[in-house]
C-alpha cells in the first residue's frame, strides 16, 4: 500500500506544481486587468452610494433631473438602429465576399479600411457629410434634383444620424465575422437548393440565415456591447443634445460639483450592460468560450 | 465548383465599395481642394477637379501634426509591445490550465472586455493623477492597455491551443526545460497569432479616444492624435482636421492592406467561436 502511495502524492504534488507554474504564467495578466478595471469598477460604484462619506442613494434620486431616463432611451435607440444598419451592410459585403469576381481583393481591402479608421477621424467625416446648410449629402441630394434636408432637426433624426454614421468604422468587424460562418457552407448546397427549385430568399432564409446564427449570435454580443459604449462620435456629431448614457456621465464628469452624479450615471450603464451581455449570452447559448 | 459570376454582384460591388470609401473622399477633397471650391460654395464639390498642397502646407504651419502623431506612435508601440509580453504568457498558461479552471479565466477576460471605457477610465485618471501618469505617455499607454489586453489573450490561447500536444511533450523529452521549449519550440510555431495580436492591439490603441482623452486630455504639449483631432474639430478647424485626420489614416490603410488576411473574424470576435 505504501508502495503504491508514495509515487501518487509526488506525482499530486508534481502537478499541482505544474499548474502552479501556468497559474503563474496567467497571474500577470490577470492581476493588471483586476488592478485596472475590477478596481476602478467598484470605487466608481461605492462613491456613486455615497454622498459625503455617508451611504446615500441622493445620487441616483437626482439622477433623473440631469437627464437620465431620455438618456438610457436614446442610448437604447443609437444602439439598436445602429446594430440593425451594420447586420444588414455587413450581411450585404459577406455574402458579396464569399463570391469569386474580379477585383474581390480591392474591394475587401476599400471595406475593411473602415476598421481601422480613428472614430474621431470618422465623426469629423460625418459632420462633414451631414450638415443642416450645404455639406455633401445635401450636395448630392440637390444635385439629384430634391430639397436639402435638415440632418439635425429633431431628437430622432440628431440619433438618426448618429446611428448611421457609426456604421463606417464598425461594419467591417461584423462583416468579417459573418464572412467566417459563410465561407463555411459549401457552394454545392446552395446549387442543389436552386436545383430543387428554391428561390433567393427561400436559400437565403433555409441555408444562410441557419449557418451563420451562431456567428451572428457572437457579432450582436460584441458589438452591441460597444455600442452602448458610444462616446466619440455623438461628442462630435451631436455634443450633448441630445444626451446618451456616456455623454450624459462625461458632462457631469467634468464639472466637479456634479462628479458623484456621473459616478451614479456610470453604475446605472455599468449595470445595463452586465444585463444586456447576459441576455446575450443565455439566449445565444454561448457555450462558445474559445474551445 | 464555383457558379460563374452574375453580372448583379458588380452593381452591388461597386455600391458598397462607393458608400464604404465615400467618408475617406470627403477627407481627401476638404485637404486637397482650394477651399473656394468647399467652404467657399453652398454645396462643395465632388470631385477633386483642382488640386492644391496649399492646405496641407498651411496645416503644418498652423497647428501641431507631428508632436501628436509621434506621442501616438510611442503609445501604440508601448501598448502593442506590452500586450504580448503579458499576454503570451498568460495565453500559454490559460490553454495549459485544466478546462474547467481556463474557462473561467475567459470568461472572466470577457466580462472585464465589455466593461464600459468610460466608467473605468474616470477612476483610473484619479489613480493615475497621484501616482503622475496623467498626460504622459506611459499613462495613456497603461491605460489603453486594458483595452487590448483581453483579445490578445484569447488570441494567443487559440494559437497555443491548436497546437498539437506532442510536439511539446517530443521536446521535454529530449531534455529541453520549460522555458527553452517555450522560447525555441513553441513561439516560432505561433508567430501568425502572436503578429496578429500585435497588429490589431497596435491598431486599436492608434485609434483609442476614450481612455486617452481622460487620462491625457487635451493639453496640446501631452495628448495622442485622436485625442488632438477632437481638439482641432471642435475648434472649427476643418482643413486643419482634414489633413491631419488624412495622414493619421494612412499607416491604418498600410496596414489593412498588407495584413489584410490576417484580419479574420475569429481573431475579433473576442474569445467567441462559433
Amino acid at each position: 500500500m505504501e508502495v503504491q502511495e508514495e509515487p501518487s502524492i509526488r506525482d499530486t504534488f508534481k502537478m499541482s506544481r505544474k499548474y502552479l507554474i501556468y497559474i503563474l504564467m496567467a497571474a500577470p495578466a490577470i492581476a493588471y486587468v483586476i488592478g485596472l478595471s475590477i478596481f476602478p469598477a467598484i470605487t466608481v460604484i461605492y462613491d456613486s452610494f455615497h454622498v459625503n462619506g455617508q451611504l446615500s442613494l441622493r445620487n441616483y434620486a437626482s439622477l433623473p433631473g440631469y437627464g437620465l431616463y431620455p438618456s438610457i432611451v436614446n442610448t437604447l435607440i443609437v444602439s439598436v438602429g445602429a446594430l440593425i444598419i451594420q447586420v444588414v451592410l455587413a450581411l450585404a459585403i459577406a455574402m458579396v465576399m464569399v463570391k469569386p469576381f474580379k477585383g474581390s481583393k480591392i474591394f475587401s481591402t476599400i471595406v475593411i479600411i473602415p476598421f481601422g479608421v480613428s472614430t474621431i477621424v470618422s465623426a469629423f467625416a460625418f459632420s462633414l457629410i451631414f450638415q443642416n446648410v450645404g455639406g455633401f449629402a445635401n450636395g448630392i441630394i440637390v444635385a439629384l434634383g430634391f430639397k436639402p434636408v435638415t440632418w439635425f432637426s429633431s431628437t430622432l433624426s440628431d440619433l438618426g444620424v448618429v446611428m448611421f454614421s457609426d456604421f463606417w468604422k464598425n461594419t467591417p468587424l461584423v462583416a468579417l465575422i459573418l464572412y467566417g460562418g459563410l465561407s463555411s457552407v459549401s457552394p454545392s448546397l446552395y446549387e442543389s437548393a436552386s436545383m430543387d427549385g428554391a428561390g433567393p430568399l427561400s436559400r437565403f432564409v433555409h441555408i444562410t440565415l441557419p449557418n451563420i446564427a451562431p456567428l451572428l449570435s457572437i457579432a450582436l454580443l460584441v458589438r452591441g456591447v460597444s455600442e452602448f459604449n458610444i462616446f466619440a462620435l455623438p461628442l462630435v456629431l451631436i455634443g450633448y443634445h441630445p444626451l446618451i448614457l456616456n455623454t450624459l456621465i462625461y458632462e457631469n464628469y467634468s464639472t466637479l460639483a456634479t462628479r458623484p452624479i456621473s459616478y451614479a450615471a456610470a453604475t446605472v450603464l455599468l449595470a445595463i450592460i452586465m444585463v444586456y451581455s447576459i441576455l446575450v449570452l443565455r439566449i445565444g447559448g454561448a457555450k462558445q468560450y474559445a474551445q | 465548383m464555383p457558379s460563374k459570376t452574375s453580372p448583379g454582384i458588380y452593381v452591388a460591388v461597386l455600391i458598397l465599395a462607393v458608400i464604404f470609401f465615400y467618408p475617406l473622399w470627403v477627407l481627401i477633397i476638404i485637404a486637397f481642394v482650394p477651399t473656394k471650391y468647399t467652404f467657399g460654395v453652398m454645396y462643395p464639390i465632388q470631385l477633386p477637379l483642382i488640386i492644391t498642397l496649399q492646405n496641407v502646407i498651411n496645416s503644418f504651419r498652423e497647428v501641431d501634426l507631428v508632436g501628436p502623431m509621434i506621442r501616438s506612435l510611442e503609445v501604440a508601440f508601448i501598448v502593442g509591445l506590452l500586450a504580448l509580453g503579458l499576454g503570451v504568457p498568460a495565453g500559454y498558461g490559460i490553454a495549459k490550465l485544466t478546462a474547467r479552471i481556463s474557462n473561467k479565466l475567459i470568461a472572466f477576460l470577457f466580462i472585464i472586455n465589455m466593461m464600459p471605457g468610460l466608467v473605468i477610465a474616470i477612476p483610473i485618471s484619479l489613480y493615475f493623477y497621484s501616482l503622475h501618469l496623467t498626460n504622459t505617455v506611459l499613462g495613456v499607454a497603461l491605460a489603453q492597455e486594458l483595452v487590448v489586453l483581453p483579445l490578445t489573450v484569447f488570441i494567443i490561447m487559440g494559437g497555443f491551443r491548436s497546437l498539437p500536444r506532442d510536439l511539446e511533450n517530443q521536446a521535454r523529452v529530449d531534455g529541453a526545460s520549460l522555458g527553452s521549449t517555450f522560447v525555441r519550440v513553441l513561439i516560432p510555431l505561433i508567430r501568425v497569432p502572436i503578429l496578429v495580436a500585435f497588429i490589431l492591439s497596435w491598431m486599436t490603441s492608434w485609434d483609442e479616444f476614450t481612455y486617452a482623452f481622460i487620462v491625457a486630455p487635451i493639453v496640446p504639449t501631452h495628448s495622442t492624435f485622436p485625442v488632438t483631432l477632437y481638439n482641432y474639430v471642435s475648434r472649427n478647424l476643418p482643413l486643419q482636421s482634414a489633413t491631419f485626420a488624412l495622414i493619421a489614416t494612412v499607416p491604418i490603410i498600410i496596414m489593412v492592406a498588407v495584413f489584410q488576411k490576417y484580419l479574420k473574424g475569429q481573431y475579433l470576435s473576442g474569445g467567441l467561436v462559433g
